[in-house]
């Protein structure tokens, strides 16, 4: 279980998050959305200790992970792997040797074991014949699949995706949010998806909770969404132009 | 307004020294007990050790006949053929051949290295290492920190060699001493153990040098791609400098 409470976040002078409580149920698909810059990004990146909150606490499996410090974060990275929007695979790597690199870190492996079971791994993101490919080579939609094996490898609990399918055609688009939906449905793990992409959201969200001007917004279900008379998340979940959404 | 402007440099440079001496003090702990990733650091000095062999091969041979060049004039006037091997050797060892090969790798090494790091912190894969419980200063920083000083040190001691060599066969070309007199005048005596060991204290301090600059501003980078550009250029810089100011004070330190 993760719970987010009363968390505030400024850059200087600029509050981005202002008191923003939710909890996320375990083995659910978990849709964070909201304007771009409304601080989506920031908030998962508190998870993984990338940033800091101002005040407020974080609890991951019963612990406050809000005051922890770089080195405490090494376990909780372990069990909260992340997807970056941008794959952010390492570009002097293969695709195989970017998937082996936490396999030899965490699991001990000999570089050639680490190969082998890295392309185990890519062939579960159906990747395993661009294994042996340098990342700058391939496309968005096969960097994100291979970053989603690479974030794999941990056997992480959950498992944090930036805009996981921004910039992809709709294929590839429609092929991430399957295998974010495998992994809740098949592997029980914990998904933080923050996303703009309506489709994904109305295909494999089980919770949504909408961002607003630095504050929660609306939290529930799909039906929730769908169903709500509020002006500011209709207007955003259908994409009109005109309304009372300020941005 | 000019004294604000004094001081806003002033406030960067103990910033800049600060963040260098922190990033040491980050390095060193990875080294004992030892937690550097073998496979990076033999990685890292293939690239910059072994693929830096020809351009210092180049520079160092080059050097060596430049000084017998230099020296022709006064050494045919006073017939001092005799001290040409002492001559050469004195400078090269103790100055030209360190500091010449200090100034390449800083160059070709520390700025790829910078311009590395920071196109990683840019595009966030230094994150990525970070959140994959990936430690980036014993797998990315220490591994490269130790082969550029490495580097720095092997390729001096390529570099003595190479310029003692140009400059015994340029001396013979140009000025008609032989190899066996330049060698003679090399080993009489005038030249001992201290002068190539003041060369190579030289190299690894210019190694460490280019290592921390290189390293400190590459993972400072901000800004994108011009950010990267600004990293590289910071990184020539302070290392062109801190080679010259330290050369001076080892130069004065290691004297005699």
């Amino acid at each position: 279980m993760i719970q987010f409470k009363n968390i505030v976040k400024s850059f200087g002078p600029k509050p981005v998050l202002n008191d923003v409580s939710f909890d996320v149920p375990t083995g659910s698909v978990f849709f964070i959305i909201g304007a771009s810059g409304v601080g989506k990004s920031v908030l998962i990146k508190h998870l993984v200790g990338l940033l800091y909150r101002d005040s407020g606490e974080i609890w991951l499996d019963d612990e406050d992970i809000s005051k922890f410090d770089e080195s405490r974060m090494g376990a909780i990275r372990k069990k909260c792997a992340m997807v970056f929007q941008h794959s952010t695979l390492f570009d002097s790597m293969t695709c195989a040797e970017n998937v082996a690199l936490p396999l030899r870190k965490h699991k001990h492996l000999s570089l050639r074991e680490a190969l082998a079971e890295a392309r185990e791994r890519l062939k579960v993101v159906r990747m395993q014949e661009f294994a042996d490919r340098y990342p700058p080579e391939m496309g968005d939609g096969m960097r994100k699949r291979v970053a989603i094996a690479r974030a794999l490898t941990v056997d992480p609990k959950y498992v944090l995706f930036d805009e996981p399918t921004t910039s992809l055609d709709p294929v590839s688009a429609r092929r991430v949010d399957a295998l974010i939906r495998e992994l809740s449905d098949k592997l029980g793990v914990t998904s933080i998806v923050v996303s703009h992409d309506l489709t994904s959201l109305f295909a494999i969200a089980d919770r949504i909770v909408m961002l607003y001007r630095g504050k929660v917004r609306l939290q529930g279900s799909r039906a929730d969404f769908k169903s709500t008379e509020d002006g500011v998340v209709q207007q955003f979940i259908h994409g009109r132009a005109t309304g009372p959404f300020e941005l | 307004m000019a004294a604000e402007a004094v001081g806003a440099w002033f406030l960067e440079i103990a910033e800049t020294t600060g963040a260098m001496t922190v990033l040491l003090a980050k390095v060193l702990a990875r080294l004992v007990p030892p937690r550097v990733d073998a496979r990076e650091l033999v990685k890292n000095l293939y690239k910059m050790g072994v693929r830096s062999l020809p351009i210092v091969a180049v520079t160092a041979l080059f050097t060596g006949a430049i000084m017998v060049i230099q020296a022709a004039t006064i050494v045919k006037r006073y017939g001092a053929e005799g001290l040409l091997g002492w001559g050469a050797g004195f400078g090269t060892l103790r100055e030209i051949a360190p500091l010449l090969t200090a100034l390449m790798i800083s160059g070709r090494v520390g700025a790829n290295n910078t311009a590395e790091l920071g196109t990683m912190v840019v595009t966030e894969q230094l994150d990525a290492l970070r959140v994959l419980a990936i430690d980036p200063i014993s797998f990315l920083v220490a591994p490269r920190f130790i082969a550029i000083v490495s580097t720095l040190f092997m390729m001096t001691l390529f570099a003595d060699a190479l310029a003692l060599l140009g400059a015994a066969y340029t001396g013979d070309a140009l000025l008609g001493v032989s190899p066996t007199t330049f060698y003679n005048g090399l080993t009489s005596g005038l030249l001992n153990f201290g002068d190539v060991a003041t060369g190579l204290v030289k190299s690894v301090v210019f190694g460490l040098v280019i290592a921390l600059t290189s390293c400190h501003f590459g993972l400072a980078t901000k800004g994108g791609a011009p950010g990267v550009g600004r990293a590289v250029n910071a990184t020539v810089m302070a290392s062109a400098a801190g080679i010259f100011v330290l050369d001076y004070l080892t130069s004065f330190a290691l004297g005699d």
